[in-house]
């Protein structure tokens, strides 16, 4: 495999222009999501101290293997949402080492809304159990959570990817044969109650744990009786006299200390085999990604620049380098691990979605996972290109990508727009996990072109009623509507919606996709099959 | 074959002691019976001995004190003479008069001559009125109320010691004469508890003194001779540590000196065995302290240096043998060094250790007196002396070093020891150069303390790499994830 | 969770990670490596530790792992985390008199049934040849007299226990 080499010049003006605009964007990520994990109210952090509970960062560095990593999924999730008042969603997902097992950890945070569920909440802890199946993770549920937040329980309880979707995955993992560990460390109340009951195993920590589903207050409501939470639902009814509960741990740590033994007992499945050698660091240092990503998201860069900066020994084997050239196909090798690499250089032609679709094939046939690297604006348009059947040909790369058998993996590395997101294995194609960097965005339509549309459209109706309107009141309309539509399109934005797995800073892809690659080959990959392609 | 009038000797003792006499009994062609109490069935005595007769008691000490039970298993054992070793009833005039009496050669001096020397009091008095010196003191015979004012006229510092006792048990040094008082009381009371004798006596404290003593040799025709000296000083609460022949601290004037003083005193005693005559050494003069009618623990250095047998010359002496040799026959070559080592922990007040010898080594080219085998329980139902180790060099550096070597490699693995800390004394620069005295060990506190984070981390890793789970959860890390590290985003 | 080996009442939290070249050790902030452990015998083997090759002789009995090296013997307790961290609040310890050093009992100085208040001596014990004054941790009830008269215990032995007032 060649060597790719690099023409960046690293001493350039705007190298370096780049590099300090991009630091700054890491270090404000670094910040928002060091806020999100950490800024609490003292009284809430007081509260968990009375209550003789620990932090949930706390739980969960207890729980994994130290010195092995932990990625942290969707961190800020809700974001954007709630007046911002719900960090993470109230919610800690990642993949992380237990007993030398790589496991989902999902955790309530019971600093922020008492652990409440929001409708991102449910919606995190799907995506977090979707993870699991697809990718046969077994799952460590830390349960902290007082209930659905009832005022929006519109938006989280009860259509199909709601909260009951929670409970349809547990089971679905557990026919699966995927198993899962519960600690109640809160009261699991209502639903909550089923989190722990549908978990191969689960352990209550005496004095703050509990398993119910109504409260001793809803009770007291709905019979007049007077209960304790210790006699309802407490660690030692429910682990010598209901059976709810298998372990009875005398603190958090007690707790922790025996999910770790239960992991330690799980059947660790073979490995779906790729082809795999021994790991070797790019010979590009990945933190010039800082000065290669431009500062306006409109300048063109060559993306073999960025695989140089993700792959090993930044060797790389370009399938029809002639051809199609405005996607960049190819064999390299990351953390050892063969993969298949196809990254924008410009808008989608014809011929670049034959190569992309004839390309995603040949990795399917050989067992080698697919990493998309998105920087497109979308499908060229025009006369001359339908004629020459762009949309078929764009057919052919949406069939190759929905059904390729391989496990898949985005980065949204700058723009991605239109037609382009979704033939680049966007959010909807199941891959196995998306990845955001800082200044990306994500539109139907770049925010220029958008704005100018609805401006266009605004300018007509008011015209209508009206006659002509000046440059001056129509810059007035274009502003707001730029501004919402680029708030809208940006990384935080979908990543508060959770329309990826997160936002990574980019020298930290590598070492992501090097753990998300490990942990979707728990999965087996299934023989290639396609659907009809358009010819 | 022997001709000595028994054939059977019962050693009454335990631990390396009884071990170390049966040793000699072998080699004189004895047959050897040792008595044992259940908690030390698995011992070297035990397993040495021809015959080996378990004794019962309150306690495991007072089984070894109980006269009656030993007499009944000499005799069962057909013991023609009883060696008591060091401690118990060693130095009882009561036993040895009860052993006498039974028929049975009682292996030490006439019990007129323990009953003098065993009365601290009355053997200084006697040392005194012999013409031999004595360390300024005070007597508590009559009135408990003259006897502090005479006490007190002697002037700070002082030592308070029960008169019965011997091994430090119960001694105090007393600095402010406000103090005086409550020393004395408690001197009397440990001393009832010890050793059933709540008199004590007071004497003039030496500031850094040494402890010097000398070992002497005696037979029934009258023949008195000494075997030099051994100097003691390395002291922790009065309990010798290290010790060693020649002393450093003699002119070959003074050890002559010495050495005839304890002669003296030994033929004015007419005593008849082989016993050791203390002396306290500070600022060029001695002092007669007190005499041991017995075999001492730190024996083995005038062995090393001399050739002479003690035990053997013991046995024969009893048996009524006149020495084979005169003062002229004994030379002493080159120099010797005991270390004891003990279960206790220096680093916490010298507070006794326990626990199973799991894995027992020795090292080679020095002489072992050990009581201890592997898989025994060490317990505090006795004294912590758990072996002595004995190097013999021709220069006093040499044998230090050599202990030194000896001690580091030797290996004693569950029971945590005193060895570290015999190491660092053994390495310390006052004691190579002979700067020594009783109160070394409080003048340099930092010998008991361990540094404890040197070399800490060779220790845990061994812990760590040695032990299942550790290495276990280890491994069981998928090698991408352990490459990554503690690794977040 | 870390690993914890206990040595002299401290407990040191430890991580043994695997590498190319054999295991690194943390402690702490600290990173030794690599770190290796060939084994000679059931009790001896080389210790390799940064580069330096130390012999190694030891003992495992049971969760305490007896090691000596170099003149030097530590032993360390395994603290397994499933029993360390089980009922700790459990039992109440302010209620037993330990033995705070190996010893002989000399004298009891109560005996069951009786009242006594915190500081009160419970036993008498000789150990080192000093006598030390065992004291109720709290006022009780003296439940049960563990060693007689005579007899010897090992440190952190329940001496006496106490039984709350009117229980």
């Amino acid at each position: 495999m060649q060597r790719i080499t690099s023409v960046v010049d690293v001493n350039s003006q705007e190298f370096r222009h780049n590099e300090l605009y991009n630091r700054q964007l890491a270090a404000e990520l670094k910040e928002r999501q060091r806020a999100a994990r950490f800024h609490r109210p003292e009284r809430e952090l007081e509260r968990l101290r009375r209550q003789n509970k620990l932090f949930v960062r706390d739980r969960i560095e207890a729980l994994l293997d130290p010195e092995t990593p932990f990625l942290e999924l969707s961190t800020l999730a809700a974001n954007k949402a709630y007046d911002g008042e719900v960090p993470g969603a109230a919610q800690v997902v990642g993949i992380g080492i237990v007993a030398g097992r790589e496991v989902i950890v999902h955790a309530d945070d019971a600093s922020v809304k008492s652990g409440a569920w929001y409708p991102l909440s449910v919606k995190k802890i799907v995506r977090a159990l979707d993870i699991a199946i697809e990718n046969r993770l077994p799952v460590v549920h830390l349960c902290d959570c007082a209930g659905g937040f009832l005022p929006l329980q519109a938006e989280f309880f009860a259509d199909r990817y709601y909260a009951g979707r929670i409970l349809r995955n547990q089971s679905i993992l557990s026919k699966m044969g995927v198993p899962q560990v519960a600690i109640a460390m809160g009261h699991c109340t209502a639903g909550g109650a089923y989190v722990p009951a549908l978990s191969e195993y689960n352990i209550v920590v005496e004095g703050t744990g509990a398993i119910f589903l109504g409260g001793p207050p809803v009770v007291k409501a709905a019979t007049g009786e007077n209960v304790s939470v210790e006699e309802l639902g407490g660690a030692n009814m429910h682990t010598s006299v209901s059976g709810t509960s298998d372990y009875f741990a005398s603190s958090e740590m007690h707790a922790i200390a025996i999910a770790r033994d239960i992991v330690a007992r799980f059947h660790r499945p073979e490995k779906t085999w790729i082809d795999r050698v021994a790991p070797e660091p790019p010979s590009y240092d990945e933190s010039e990604l800082y000065g290669i990503i431009p500062k306006d998201t409109r300048v063109q860069f060559d993306m073999r620049e960025i695989i140089a900066r993700l792959v090993d020994g930044s060797r790389f084997h370009e399938y029809q380098q002639r051809y199609g050239t405005s996607l960049v196909c190819g064999f390299a090798r990351l953390h050892g691990y063969q993969i298949g690499v196809l990254a924008n250089n410009g808008v989608l032609f014809g011929d670049s979605a034959l190569k992309g679709a004839h390309f995603i094939q040949l990795c399917d046939k050989n067992q080698t996972p697919l990493l998309f690297l998105q920087n497109v604006t979308g499908f060229m348009v025009g006369r001359e290109y339908e004629r020459q059947g762009i949309t078929k040909h764009g057919a052919k790369l949406i069939m190759a990508v929905s059904g390729a058998s391989v496990p898949k993996f985005t980065v949204v590395c700058n723009g991605s727009h239109g037609a382009g997101t979704y033939a680049m294995a966007g959010r909807a194609f199941d891959p196995r996990f998306v990845f955001s960097w800082p200044q990306s965005t994500i539109s139907a339509m770049g925010a220029e072109q958008a704005a100018g549309v609805l401006t266009h459209v605004k300018a007509r109706q008011m015209a209508r009623d009206g006659g002509r309107l000046s440059d001056m009141e129509l810059a007035t309309i274009r502003e707001p509507i730029l501004e919402e539509y680029r708030e809208r399109s940006s990384a935080y934005y979908a990543t508060s919606e959770i329309w990826d797995d997160g936002i990574l800073d980019p020298v930290d892809t590598r070492s992501a996709l090097a753990i998300v690659l490990s942990a979707s080959l728990s999965a087996p990959i299934a023989a290639p099959d396609y659907g009809v392609f358009r010819m | 074959m022997h001709t000595l009038p028994f054939d059977t000797v019962l050693v009454a003792n335990r631990g390396e002691i009884a071990a170390r006499i049966i040793k000699t009994l072998r080699k004189l062609g004895l047959r050897s019976a040792v008595v044992y109490h259940e908690v030390d069935a698995h011992t070297p005595a035990v397993s040495m001995a021809d015959t080996a007769i378990e004794i019962s008691g309150r306690s495991p000490i007072a089984a070894y004190l109980d006269t009656a039970q030993l007499i009944a298993v000499a005799h069962k054992a057909r013991a023609g003479a009883l060696h008591p070793g060091y401690g118990f009833l060693s130095e009882n005039a009561e036993f040895a008069r009860a052993v006498r009496k039974a028929g049975i050669t009682f292996i030490g001096p006439a019990p007129e001559t323990i009953e003098l020397m065993g009365d601290k009091i009355r053997a200084r008095k006697f040392v005194q009125c012999s013409g031999f010196p004595v360390a300024p003191s005070a007597v508590d015979e009559d009135d408990p109320e003259e006897f502090v004012v005479r006490a007190r006229a002697i002037g700070a510092p002082l030592l308070v010691k029960p008169s019965g006792g011997g091994g430090g048990k119960g001694m105090r040094i007393v600095r402010n004469l406000d103090s005086l008082e409550d020393a004395i009381e408690q001197a009397r009371r440990e001393g009832q508890r010890y050793f059933g004798d709540s008199r004590v006596y007071v004497e003039r404290y030496i500031e850094k003194p040494r402890h010097i003593e000398v070992q002497v040799l005696g037979d029934s025709f009258g023949n008195v001779v000494h075997l030099f000296e051994r100097e003691c000083s390395v002291q922790r609460r009065f309990q010798k540590i290290i010790e060693e022949t020649p002393s450093p601290a003699l002119s070959p004037q003074l050890r002559k000196r010495i050495c005839e003083t304890a002669v003296g005193i030994a033929r004015a005693a007419n005593y008849q065995n082989a016993g050791t005559v203390e002396f306290i050494f500070g600022a060029g003069e001695f002092y007669f302290l007190e005499m041991n009618a017995r075999l001492q623990v730190e024996h083995p250095v005038t062995e090393m240096v001399t050739g002479v047998d003690l035990v053997a010359e013991q046995v024969y002496a009893a048996a009524g043998r006149a020495l084979g040799f005169s003062q002229s026959d004994i030379a002493a070559n080159g120099h010797a060094i005991e270390i004891r080592l003990y279960a206790e922990a220096p680093e916490r007040g010298y507070a006794p250790t326990t626990g199973k010898v799991l894995l027992l080594e020795y090292p080679d080219g020095v002489r072992i007196d050990s009581g201890i085998l592997q898989g025994q329980q060490i317990t505090t139902a006795f004294d912590p002396m758990l072996a002595k180790i004995i190097a013999h060099a021709p220069t006093r550096i040499e044998s230090a070093l050599k202990a030194h070597r000896a001690i580091r490699e030797m290996i004693l693995l569950g029971c945590e020891t005193n060895a570290s800390f015999l190491a660092r004394i053994l390495a310390d620069e006052a004691f190579l150069g002979g700067e020594i005295h009783t109160g070394y060990l409080e003048e340099h506190p930092q010998m008991a303390a361990d540094n404890f984070a040197f070399g800490l981390s060779a220790f845990l890793a061994s812990a760590a790499l040695l032990t299942r789970p550790v290495r276990e959860s280890a491994d069981a890390v998928p090698p991408l994830h352990a490459a990554l590290g503690r690794w977040r985003n | 969770m870390y690993h914890s080996f206990e040595v002299d009442g401290v407990d040191h939290p430890v991580w043994l990670s695997a590498s190319q070249d054999g295991y690194r050790l943390h402690l702490g902030d600290q990173v030794i490596a690599p770190v290796g452990f060939a084994h000679h015998s059931n009790s001896s083997g080389i210790l390799t530790i940064a580069g330096e090759s130390e012999p190694v002789r030891f003992v495992i009995d049971r969760d305490m792992i007896h090691v000596h090296i170099r003149g030097r013997t530590r032993t360390f307790r395994y603290r397994d985390p499933l029993q360390t961290l089980a009922s700790v609040s459990q039992e109440a310890s302010s209620l037993v008199a330990r033995a705070p050093m190996p010893g002989v009992v000399v004298t009891t100085t109560v005996s069951p049934g009786q009242s006594v208040t915190a500081g009160m001596a419970l036993m008498m014990i000789e150990s080192m040849k000093l006598e030390t004054i065992i004291r109720a941790p709290q006022d009780g009830v003296v439940d049960r007299i563990h060693f007689k008269e005579g007899e010897s215990f090992e440190r952190d032995a329940p001496l006496v226990t106490l039984s709350k007032e009117g229980r």
